[in-house]
């Protein structure tokens, strides 16, 4: 069972995407899209519904087939790896849309992903219990571990579903809108979760409609609208954009 | 801390605070010691049943145990892997035919007729599995249930197999023998399954049958694992059909490739408990035993009896007695109301 080596300040790009295209019957979901994520960064995916962001982590952790382009983790081409072989290699990802396993208890959500993921999980038992139980007291559902998954509220599920990915270890994290429907402290609570995960030397794609959340954890931010990528930076310098302000911005700014 | 040296521990500051909580509480634990206990002593007394039970009683086990084991066996792919199978009756089948051929045309002994069926059976569920697994839920159960239809057509143009007449075994006068086997049977497809339900394989597979996309995602190779509980299945399923065959003497198309067999499988393995170790069993001993009774006494009930459960079954209690016994203590009302919630209906 061999762990990768985390060398969390080592040089280099985790994760590179080259020119990825995705065609749906008629529509183009993700156009044309380049972009580069580094080792032990937090880089941050804004846009307006319908954009293409779920549609990319699906690309990257192997869910949807893109229609071209290229997707490089650390150092090799995973273009036609299954999606369990990506998680094997340290993919792992949240839904927005959430995928609990609802007929089983919590403690056995995580368990899957201890048992399964990174370097094709954890063999033993006990550890790989262990281990699904640190993820769920470190987002906070130790109390609940016996319960059965679709028992849990919104909040919870949100945060089973970000126990479920980090339970398989990865070294690449999909966050796929996880604070959506959570309350102000709730959300705080994540955001300082997602911190503390960075600081284990994991890289991370933070996908988030909440602006503090992109703000407060990202080191640079990219945008997607239309399927194309109009803009990439340092997150204050993109934020203040006039054309993110316009086109993501803009609605919710003339509501308040 | 001793035992955790290869553990690199992902969130360390987080161990201080964490209580330590045994895997299994002592009150669990005691209550597996007894469950085992019970089932050994089961075991024993359905072993030593041919010498203090009547021939009609060693008949009717065989026949129980049989079936008991088909419930097993569909439990695996229905059960844990949440995959309705209607080609298990083709497994029974294969596994009845590879017997009859190899010891009507071939003259070979038993066991070699045994090997071949479960080598037919278990071949033909890895080539089924790679075409039919990929489609799901009604899809998948639709294209099983065409296929058992086709292999009566397909068995019975092919020569060797005796065509449409079937073949006639060599008769071995020994229900002991046949019961005993069947007992064994069981018992090694009940170990199988309760290896399965603790196993990391077996948590491969229910994560399938939970969220099958979620299972892919967090590491779990679907297409494999799938395929090989169809493949476990099926061996089962094609060994007690080779059991059936040598007890019954004489096999054709339409008796053995039953898609009725296959009903009943599902019925039996649904109302004891799909997913669960040991309710395919009582599931199928149950039932047996009702519809024997109602067999001898009113026959106008007993032939709609299977359908009667069935409305029962998924009315009431569509996750099996295993969930109603685990709940037991709830009113029924409660119970009723929290089976359609969490499903739905
Ligand atoms: N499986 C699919 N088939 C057809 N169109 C799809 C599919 N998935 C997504 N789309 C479309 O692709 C576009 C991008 O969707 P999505 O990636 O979910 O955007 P976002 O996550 O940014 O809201 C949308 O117009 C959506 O309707
Ligand atoms: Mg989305």
């Amino acid at each position: 069972m061999a762990t990768p080596a985390r060398t969390p300040a080592a040089a280099g790009n985790i994760l590179e995407v080259r020119n990825l295209t995705k065609r749906f019957a008629g529509l183009v979901a993700v156009n044309d899209v380049t972009f580069d994520l580094r080792r032990g960064e937090i880089l941050g995916l804004i846009g307006p519904n319908g954009a293409g962001k779920t549609t990319l982590v699906g690309m990257i952790n192997g869910t949807i087939e893109p229609t071209s382009g290229d997707i490089v983790f650390d150092g090799h081409s995973v273009l036609g790896v299954p999606a369990y072989r990506r998680a094997h290699m340290g993919i792992g990802r949240t839904f927005q849309v959430m995928k609990p396993f609802p007929g089983l208890t919590v403690l056995e959500n995580a368990a899957v992903g201890a048992r399964f993921g990174a370097a094709g999980g954890i063999k033993d038992m006990r550890r790989a219990q262990d281990r699904a139980r640190e993820c769920l007291e470190f987002v906070g559902l130790g109390r609940r571990i016996d319960q059965r998954a679709d028992a849990l509220g919104g909040p919870d599920r949100k945060r089973l579903e970000l126990a479920k990915a980090l339970s398989m270890k990865p070294t690449l994290l999909l966050l796929d809108e996880v604070m959506a429907g959570l309350n102000h402290v709730e959300i705080e609570e994540v955001i300082e979760d997602i911190r503390k995960v960075r600081d284990q030397g994991i890289s991370i794609l933070v996908i988030e409609h909440v602006m503090k959340a992109i703000t407060s954890l990202s080191d640079r931010v990219f945008v997607l609208h239309h399927g194309e990528k109009i803009l990439e930076g340092p997150t204050e310098e993109v934020l203040r954009d006039p054309r993110v302000v316009e086109a993501y911005l803009g609605k919710k700014r003339t509501k308040s | 801390m001793p035992g955790k040296e290869g553990l690199t521990l992902f969130f360390p500051e987080k161990m201080a605070e964490r209580v330590l909580t045994p895997v299994e509480t002592r009150a669990g634990s005691a209550k597996r010691t007894i469950v085992f206990v019970i089932v050994l002593i089961v075991v024993a007394a359905l072993a030593a049943l041919p010498w203090y039970g009547n021939s009609v009683l060693v008949q009717f086990g065989i026949s129980v145990l049989l079936l008991a084991t088909l419930a097993q066996g569909w439990n695996i792919i229905g059960g844990y892997t949440g995959y309705a199978s209607f080609g298990n009756s083709v497994f029974y089948g294969l596994g009845a035919y590879g017997v009859a051929i190899a010891m009507v045309q071939f003259k070979l002994p038993f066991w070699i007729g045994m090997i071949a069926g479960l080598v037919l059976a278990v071949v033909f569920a890895a080539a089924l599995g790679a075409a039919v697994l990929r489609l799901r839920g009604h899809y998948f159960a639709i294209a099983t249930l065409a296929l058992a239809f086709i292999m009566t057509a397909i068995v019975s143009n092919v020569e060797i197999a005796g065509s449409n007449i079937g073949l006639v075994l060599p008769l071995l006068k020994s229900d002991v023998l046949f019961y005993e086997l069947a007992l064994g049977l069981l018992v090694l497809a009940t170990m199988t399954v309760w290896w399965l339900a603790n196993s990391r394989f077996g948590l491969g597979l229910i994560s399938i049958r939970e969220n099958e996309e979620g299972a892919a995602v967090m590491g779990v190779n679907t297409t494999l694992y799938k395929t090989l509980a169809f493949m476990l299945s099926a061996a089962f399923t094609g060994l007690a059909g080779g059991i059936y065959a040598y007890y019954i003497t004489f096999i054709d198309p339409v008796g053995v490739f039953d898609v009725g067999l296959n009903v009943k499988m599902i019925i039996m393995a649904v109302f004891g408990g799909p997913g669960t170790v040991l309710g395919p069993v009582v599931g199928a001993l149950i039932l047996s035993t009702i519809s024997e009774v109602l067999a001898t006494k009113v026959t106008s009930i007993a032939s709609m009896f299977f359908g009667i459960v069935i409305v029962i079954a998924v009315v009431f209690m569509p996750r099996g007695i295993a969930d109603v016994l685990r709940r037991a203590g709830r009113s029924p009302l409660r119970y009723f109301v929290d089976n359609v919630r969490t499903h739905r209906l």
